[in-house]
């Protein structure tokens, strides 16, 4: 790959600074496991490179705050899929975070990073948008709390500024326990690009969220508040149509080799009609994971 | 005497090495003052060189060589296992989406990358072919010179070559039931772990390479013609291949680099990425057309095959696997009249090259899955249908050739036998059976030397390329029988053409055969020189005294043969050698050119679960038995039969190289080309082999290791089928593919059903 | 622009010091400027596994990161698996089951392995297939390397 300066801020101050003067010509270095193959393959080429893991303000913890969770930066996956509180209370995102990719990618990427990133098909989205998560991103005007659905705008755009980076991310108290899942569409069983991921929440309310990734330039999350495909009795037909009306703006790129635009229509609809039924029985169980 | 190795199954020679990370392969091979080369290739499949600017790249600091085809000697040299079509860099034009058309020698990587990026092509993308309707069309473009093949009446066409086979009249044949389909085996990738390498020094008045290659000496005569150099003054050092699967059989870049470490006047180190390796190597694709004839009773009347394989822009070895898969492609079974037709067809594309199955699995995919809709047409069962048809031992199966070698029936019920055929399988399952045949070597010439040492310790020096398959244990275990040591007192040595004698090539699963033998006849040799010994000893007529498996007897007297030499080679110390050779002349009148040496026989069952909703199929159980002649080391049989199951699998469930609309390979590298990882495994693999010590190896062994790969697809096919209601006839069966059968098999009831079905 | 910063790391449990340059993966370093020629280069691109290096314990891809990155870290290549010339089990395992065909994929499936038994000592039979899915090998169907696996837990390797 192409050479580069290497800056590795002490404070999240100084990478602030370094962030704001370079702009485009700085990247961020977290785990890795994104930047690096885009350093490779040419489609990235910055002059300076900025390690956030020796800053001393961000860490990885997963600290409980307010009844919810703040995950910190540098928080990696293999983490956050081990983390009782989140395998508990934000189980879509745990299993999300467990098939991001193989253990040793997993023992470097960080949840932050998989945001940023903002690829469409980002594992940890569809879970993040369900649960309502804030990203806290410090920049040169100070510090601001994003909603995760405005975080979003389309392939590899955030709504971060220049001279932003992401602090942590802010899981809020869930009002009731959801039944909830991860689902995703893969080409073989081993880890693998995924061409839908879908996640799904229940409430003891009636309200059900979904959030679909790879079906459009950003993840996109939809909400049924009737009540209908939370209700265990309701049929089958009735929860496709639903799904059916939930689902029309998901609008799949025609020119990708994973899977074709109609392969992955039909699997968003199948996967989110399996993906209310796991849901509403984890809802029934009040959802503890083994 | 010391308990008997062959047969059993020692620690792999070398596996230490391999567990320590000591073992070196060729990138970790370490020359001062080495250069480092990277290949400059254009983003396109096929184009006329306009310009070459190499002014900018040459001006980067460590930048030693910019060589384009300009550099070379003229006309280009041109190389190929088959035919001399490949030029050692593209001239003119490039033919294929990776072919390069300079390299650049620096000091470091990071210079010669630097300089990849700064060399200024102009040039004009042209039309490609890249499928076989394209390459076949009459206004296609032609993607070979003409002049190259001058007198041949197909050099006007991009089909390279056209084979003809069979016996018996087919069209005179009459048949209750016949049963046609054509089916479509798509590009897949070899994907060795270890890409290609290659390394070449000047050498005092010659040149030294490394290479990862399969066939060392091959590559000696290639790079000593293209160099006019004599053959001893071309030094082949060949290091163990991190796999090969066929893929490193051929001269790919060494002439190059060697051009370039002779003009630099300093060795020269190519290491291709993975990306590049998939732009070098592949196996040919395929449409074969097949129609089968039966009476009501299930015996087959006639097999008409056309096959035609989409080979790449340079024939390297491809024709040669149309020609060898295609001449067995009517499969193990009885059939008054057979016809193939097989054509190599060329294409804008990676030349495709040998590749583990060698242009059979390409066939038995259609044939075999062709058996399984004449087995549902006829209302027989698909073993009994097998069985009924099958070849018995010693039957002249293929008018001309080798009688079948083996006792097929038996691998086909001991799978049988392992799935419980006889019993249904669990609910929501389906189950699929298929049998594979491929021939082994029609020629071949291997040396080897083996020397006893004083102390009874040996050196086999052996030119086969161990790449994985374990060779050199097995040879070693050989030695150690024969001459009555100690496993570990017996070191092989391979891998360089200045030390180690002849070996034509490590391909067709020969090697057990050929080099064992040479190996076997070798130790003969010295357990000839240890009768004459123990004869001047005694002293004692000749015929007296018995030498065998390691022990010298004398009327009742056994004493091992260690004994006998230290006490014979008396005070002057030395030692003996032993020299073998196996030898299978050529058959000019022969299609092939020979006969086989031997035939290897897999029966592979497998059970699948497929969801109907997502066309995911996951292989609950494989089962595949191969047809060995003798294990000499089970334990590494039974690693590559089950390594090629999986590779089998690869092809079958996930893996095919994707084109652009301009014949651009659009899934270059790991990502998107998907191959079986250990979460992609069947939930129950079971392997078995045959042991009738019938093959004409050493003690009765037959080659083996590409078997396992060759039937997997049919038989899975078959499953799909069994479960779902559902024929699908082209590879791979991705979920999403699956789906789609299932799909338009919803809509349509009939599609998926074979072409016709004649009830006469 | 290759301004080369010094790193210093612990590889195998010796103290390295060696200037890089920050384009330069861990990978890279080891290989070429630590010599270390055991982890090896394949795809590139963290798919494949065969540069498997454990970073502060975990399993990583070393491809995946700056050898700048690794400074002050510790790492285990798969020459720091034996002690001397008495081999981890893991490696003895290897041998036992016939696991090492080629050998090209292995060392990165040992430091897989070792990583696994770390964290888990007697894993399941699912459990090994996932911690290995990083791992990818064309020459085996696996099956020998995950029972090398089963066996080493079993012969009590987490505790080396």
């Amino acid at each position: 790959m192409r050479a580069f300066a290497y800056e590795r801020p002490t404070t999240l101050q100084g990478a602030v600074a370094l962030l704001a003067e370079h702009g485009s010509e700085a990247r961020l270095l977290a785990g890795g496991t994104d930047l690096i193959i885009r350093l490779r393959d040419g489609s990235i080429a910055p002059r300076i490179v900025v390690d956030l893991k020796r800053i001393a303000e961000l860490d990885g913890q997963i600290r409980e705050h307010d009844g919810g969770l703040t995950i910190g930066a540098r928080a990696v996956m293999t983490d956050i899929a081990a983390d009782g509180r989140i395998r508990r209370d934000y189980r879509a995102l745990a299993e999300a975070a467990a098939v991001v990719g193989s253990v040793q990618i997993r023992n470097r990427a960080t949840l932050a990073g998989n945001i940023c990133n903002a690829s469409p098909a980002a594992d940890t989205a569809p879970a993040l948008l369900v649960y309502g998560a804030r990203v806290i991103a410090a920049g040169p005007a100070g510090t601001r709390r994003i909603p995760i659905d405005a975080f979003f705008v389309r392939s590899g755009v955030t709504t971060l500024a220049r001279g932003e980076l992401v602090t942590a991310i802010e899981l809020p108290r869930p009002t009731s326990r959801p039944g909830s899942v991860h689902l995703r569409r893969t080409r073989r069983r081993g880890h693998d690009l995924a061409s839908v991921t879908l996640a799904c929440a229940v409430r003891a309310d009636g309200v059900t969220q979904l959030a679909y990734g790879s079906l459009g330039p950003r993840p996109v999350l939809v909400s049924d508040e009737t009540g209908l495909l939370a209700d265990p009795t309701a049929p089958e037909l009735a929860k496709m149509r639903r799904l059916e009306a939930l689902f029309v703006g998901a609008s799949p790129s025609p020119r990708s080799m994973r899977a074709s635009p109609e392969y992955r229509l039909a699997m968003l609809h199948v996967l989110g009609l399996r993906a209310v039924g796991t849901a509403i029985e984890r809802l029934a169980q009040g959802s503890v994971p083994r | 005497m010391t308990d008997p190795c062959v047969g059993m199954s020692p620690r792999r020679v070398g596996g230490r090495d391999r567990v320590t990370g000591r073992q070196a392969y060729v990138a970790d091979i370490h020359l001062d003052d080495v250069l480092h080369a990277k290949l400059v290739s254009l983003d396109c499949a096929r184009a006329r060189i306009i310009t070459v600017d190499t002014s900018a790249a040459l001006a980067v600091p460590g930048v030693r060589l910019v060589m384009t085809a300009a550099d070379l000697p003229q006309p280009v040299p041109r190389f190929g296992p088959q035919f001399q079509d490949r030029p050692v860099l593209a001239a003119g034009e490039t033919h294929y989406h990776g072919e390069p058309l300079a390299a650049i020698a620096a000091e470091t990587k990071d210079a010669a990358e630097e300089a990849t990026r700064l060399v200024r092509i102009e040039y004009e993308e042209l039309p490609a072919v890249f499928t076989i309707a394209g390459a076949l069309d009459p206004m296609a473009p032609l993607v070979q010179d003409p002049a190259l093949r001058p007198g041949d009446r197909l050099a006007r066409s991009n089909v390279l070559r056209e084979h003809h086979y069979g016996w018996g009249d087919v069209d005179a044949a009459s048949a209750d039931v016949v049963v046609e389909g054509t089916y479509a085996f798509p590009m897949v990738t070899q994907f060795a772990i270890e890409p290609h390498g290659f390394i070449a020094a000047p050498d005092s008045d010659g040149i030294a390479v490394w290479s990862s290659i399969q066939h060392p000496n091959w590559l000696q005569r290639v790079i000593a013609s293209l160099l006019h150099l004599p053959l001893a003054k071309v030094r082949i050092f060949a290091p163990d291949p991190g796999g090969g699967f066929g893929g490193k059989q051929h001269a790919k870049y060494e002439p190059l680099v060697a051009f370039m470490a002779l003009r630099a006047g300093r060795p020269v180190r190519l290491v291709l990425t993975l990306e590049e390796t998939f732009q070098a190597v592949r196996r040919g694709a395929s449409e074969i057309h097949v129609r089968s004839g039966f009476r009501s009773d299930g015996g087959l009347v006639f097999r008409d095959i056309e096959a035609n394989y989409l080979i790449g822009a340079y024939a390297d070895i491809a024709d040669r696997t149309v020609a060898k898969g295609s001449y067995t492609s009517n499969g193990p079974y009885r059939v008054p009249a057979v016809r193939i037709v097989a054509r190599s067809i060329l294409s804008h594309t990676t030349p495709s090259t040998a590749f583990r199955g060698f242009g059979n699995p390409q066939q038995i995919w259609a044939v075999e899955s062709n058996m399984d809709e004449a087995a549902r047409a006829l209302g027989i069962d698909p073993l009994a249908l097998r069985l009924q048809n099958l070849a018995h031992p010693g039957e002249a199966f293929i008018p001309g050739d080798t009688p079948a070698d083996g006792d097929w029936a038996r691998t086909v019920e001991r799978a049988a036998e392992l799935i419980g055929w006889g019993n249904p399988p669990a609910p929501g399952r389906g189950r699929g059976l298929a049998v594979g045949l491929k021939s082994g070597p029609t020629t071949g010439l291997s040396n080897s030397i083996v020397r006893l040492l004083a102390d009874g310790s040996v050196i086999v020096y052996a030119g086969t390329s161990d790449m994985g398959q374990g060779a050199r244990t097995i040879f070693a275990q050989i030695a150690a029988d024969e001459l009555g040591a100690p496993l570990d007192w017996v070191t092989v040595v391979m891998g360089d053409t200045a030390v180690v004698p002849y070996d034509q090539q490590t391909s067709a699963s020969r090697s057990s055969v050929f080099m064992g033998n040479s190996i076997l006849l070798a130790c003969r040799d010295i357990q000839a020189k240890i009768r004459a010994m123990a004869a001047r000893l005694e002293p004692v007529d000749e015929a007296a005294v018995v030498v065998e498996r390691g022990e010298v007897r004398i009327g009742g007297r056994v004493t091992p043969i260690r004994d006998v030499l230290v006490r014979g080679l008396g005070r002057l110390g030395g030692e003996l050698i032993g020299i073998g050779e196996m030898r299978k002349e050529a058959e000019p009148e022969h299609p092939l050119g020979g006969t086989a040496a031997f035939f290897e026989f897999n029966c592979t069952a497998v059970e699948v679960e497929v969801d109907r909703e997502t066309g995911d199929v996951v292989v609950a159980r494989h089962v595949t038995v191969s047809d060995v002649g003798k294990a000499m080391n089970p334990i590494q049989v039974r690693g590559q039969d089950e390594g090629a199951a999986i590779m089998g699998l690869g092809h079958t469930l996930m893996e095919h190289i994707i084109h652009d609309e301009a014949g651009r390979i659009r899934n270059l590298g790991a990502i998107d080309y998907r191959i079986p990882t250990s979460l992609d495994l069947p939930l129950r693999m079971e392997s078995d082999f045959v042991e009738n010590a019938d093959g004409p190896g050493p003690y009765g062994a037959k080659g083996m290791s590409e078997g396992a790969l060759l039937c997997v697809a049919p038989a899975v096919a078959a499953a799909v089928h069994d479960a779902t209601g559902v024929r699908i006839r082209d590879l791979p069966l991705s979920p999403e593919r699956v789906w789609r059968a299932l799909h338009d098999a919803a809509e349509s009831p009939d599609a998926g059903a074979p072409e016709a079905i004649d009830a006469r | 622009m290759t301004m080369r910063q010094r790193i210093e790391l612990t590889v195998n449990g010796r103290i390295r010091s060696v200037e890089v340059a920050p384009h330069h993966t861990l990978l890279d370093v080891l290989r070429d400027d630590l010599g270390l020629t055991g982890t090896k280069e394949c795809c590139l691109v963290g798919e494949c596994g065969a540069c498997t290096v454990l970073v502060d314990d975990l399993a990583v891809d070393s491809c995946l990161m700056l050898g700048v990155e690794a400074d002050g870290a510790s790492v285990t290549t798969v020459e720091g698996l034996a002690t001397g010339d008495k081999l981890h089990p893991l490696q003895e395992a290897f041998l036992e089951t016939g696991a090492a065909q080629c050998g090209f994929c292995i060392p990165g499936q040992l430091l897989a392995a070792a990583a696994l038994l770390a964290n888990d000592p007697h894993p399941t039979r699912a459990a090994v297939e996932e911690g290995l899915a990083g791992n990818l090998c064309r020459c085996a169907g696996y099956e020998q390397i995950i029972e090398a696996v089963v066996v080493a837990a079993r012969a009590g390797a987490s505790e080396s």
